[in-house]
């Protein structure tokens, strides 16, 4: 696959010179949707969605970040991309970041003229949170690996920018630092007694820490609190 | 600070990079690292990994590769010591490249063309100035590829980006080469894995046993083997790789 960049290497640069250029306002300002519209643009694309690639398992369309697809397609991908995300396992995630994917649209969903069915996915992580960013394109189309890669680090220090000005991430919303600090302890194999030496507080006052996780995550037990904490990337 | 030394070019050397091939040794990595060194006309380099998991107290870096000995005249423990700190906070929250400058005039660094998306940090603590990249795969393979630069550097932006693209390249291979390693060990039994499962998914030993119609010393037993194979001490522990592995979900 060769990308259109290195077939005009002049052409190329400049016009990703530019970018960065224009890129740099509304960036600074965190204006997002501006600054995926243009990312969009400058790959050839039609339309972008950016997820929040960790929440898609939950119900509803929150994990949705800024989007201009259509909204049909967007909530007819929703079971997909839970499906997607649960069935690769954490280490596959980790390395397949900014590794361009494609997927076929399911059969059903009507895409617009001239757009093809497949649709590229890249995925990226700021601080704990994984977004994925995912594409439609015109038939025929061949995005560029290197500049799909570019894409996703921009988008990832835009958010960041975004997100560092603002609110904290809102998965460990809940969960505060002493009883993370247990979590870690408990998925390295420590017992209560071991760790409640280890972090010079009572035995006791370790389980009521547990206690608290399981009732914040809503798990039964032990196990069941360290794998929830696993698979969100707590601990 | 009006003298401004461009880099060697723009342009990386592709045939590093072009082979598809699988890295297979720490070899391999390297000559990467080399020509990344070398497009930014920088000093040295080094590759390091956050270790410490979420612990914010307990997070250190852990140099993995690098090429820092040369002429630089406080080593890579002093950088550490400046600015390890920093870098580990900053990749909690962000990805944007950092530059620090040092504490001698004729060496800066920027990269005036592609601010905001870089980070100055505090200068003036070394005697030389340099570009860190931080690299966020999840919950492996975090961390920084990190150069030393000479003189004073007005990075292109176009530059900075297709560098930091390959610091995740190069961080993914290192992260392919510790998995090799990892993969060695004993696998587990398809029993195993299901009791892993189950009990990771909140169930207990006896409810494991009746779902798989065995009974609860034998769920017992194979959790016991799955904690030894994955080289644990305790079923929760256990439990925990194997999430991170991928044995189970």
């Amino acid at each position: 696959m060769r990308s259109p960049a290195r077939a005009e290497p002049l052409q190329g640069s400049s016009s990703r010179e530019i970018l960065i250029h224009k890129l740099a306002a509304p960036g600074q300002s965190g204006d997002l949707a501006h600054c995926l519209r243009m990312l969009t643009e400058y790959l050839g694309a039609s339309n972008y969605l950016l997820a929040r690639y960790d929440l898609v398992q939950e119900d509803g369309l929150d994990f949705v970040v800024a989007s201009d697809w259509p909204f049909d397609l967007v909530r007819r991908l929703d079971s997909e991309l839970a499906t997607t995300y649960s069935q690769s396992t954490e280490l596959e995630k980790c390395m397949s970041v900014l590794q361009p994917k494609y997927n076929l649209l399911p059969d059903d969903v009507h895409v617009l003229d001239g757009i093809s069915r497949q649709y590229c996915s890249i995925t990226l992580n700021v601080g704990r949170t994984r977004l994925a960013l995912m594409l439609l394109f015109p038939q025929d189309h061949v995005l560029a690996a290197d500049r799909l890669r570019e894409v996703g680090l921009l988008i990832g220090y835009v958010v960041g920018l975004s997100v560092s000005k603002g609110q904290k991430s809102d998965r460990d919303f809940e969960l505060t630092e002493r009883e993370l600090e247990c979590l870690f302890w408990i998925a390295e194999g420590k017992t209560s007694d071991e760790i409640a030496t280890i972090l010079g507080i009572s035995r006791n006052t370790i389980n009521n820490y547990i206690t608290s996780v399981m009732r914040k995550t809503a798990t039964k037990t032990r196990s069941e609190a360290i794998a929830y904490a696993v698979r969100n990337n707590l601990v | 600070m009006g003298h401004q030394n461009r880099p060697g070019g723009s342009t990386l050397e592709d045939a590093t990079w072009s082979s598809q091939r699988p890295v297979t040794s720490r070899t391999d990595i390297f000559p990467k690292l080399v020509s990344l060194q070398r497009s930014l006309n920088a000093r040295g380099f080094a590759a390091f990994r956050v270790a410490g998991a979420s612990l914010p107290h307990k997070r250190r870096l852990d140099a993995e590769y690098e090429n820092w000995s040369s002429g630089l005249s406080s080593g890579r423990d002093a950088f550490v010591a400046a600015y390890g700190d920093t870098l580990l906070g900053h990749i909690e929250a962000s990805t944007l490249p950092l530059m620090w400058c040092a504490d001698d005039e004729s060496s800066f660094i920027e990269a005036s063309d592609f601010t905001p998306f870089t980070t100055q940090v505090d200068a003036r603590l070394l005697p030389y100035s340099g570009i860190a990249f931080p690299v966020r795969l999840g919950a492996v393979g975090n961390g920084y590829i990190v150069f030393p630069t000479a003189g004073g550097a007005d990075l292109p932006g176009e530059l900075v980006l297709s560098v930091h693209s390959r610091c995740y390249q190069v961080m993914t291979d290192i992260l392919s080469l510790d998995e090799r390693k990892a993969m060695t060990s004993e696998t587990l039994s398809e029993r195993e894995i299901a009791c892993l499962q189950l009990a990771g998914d909140g169930r207990i030993s006896e409810e494991i046993a009746e779902r798989l119609g065995l009974s609860v010393h034998t769920v017992n037993a194979y959790l016991g083997s799955a904690t030894i194979k994955l080289d644990s001490v305790n079923r929760i522990q256990a439990i925990a790789k194997a999430i991170r592995l991928g044995y189970i979900t």
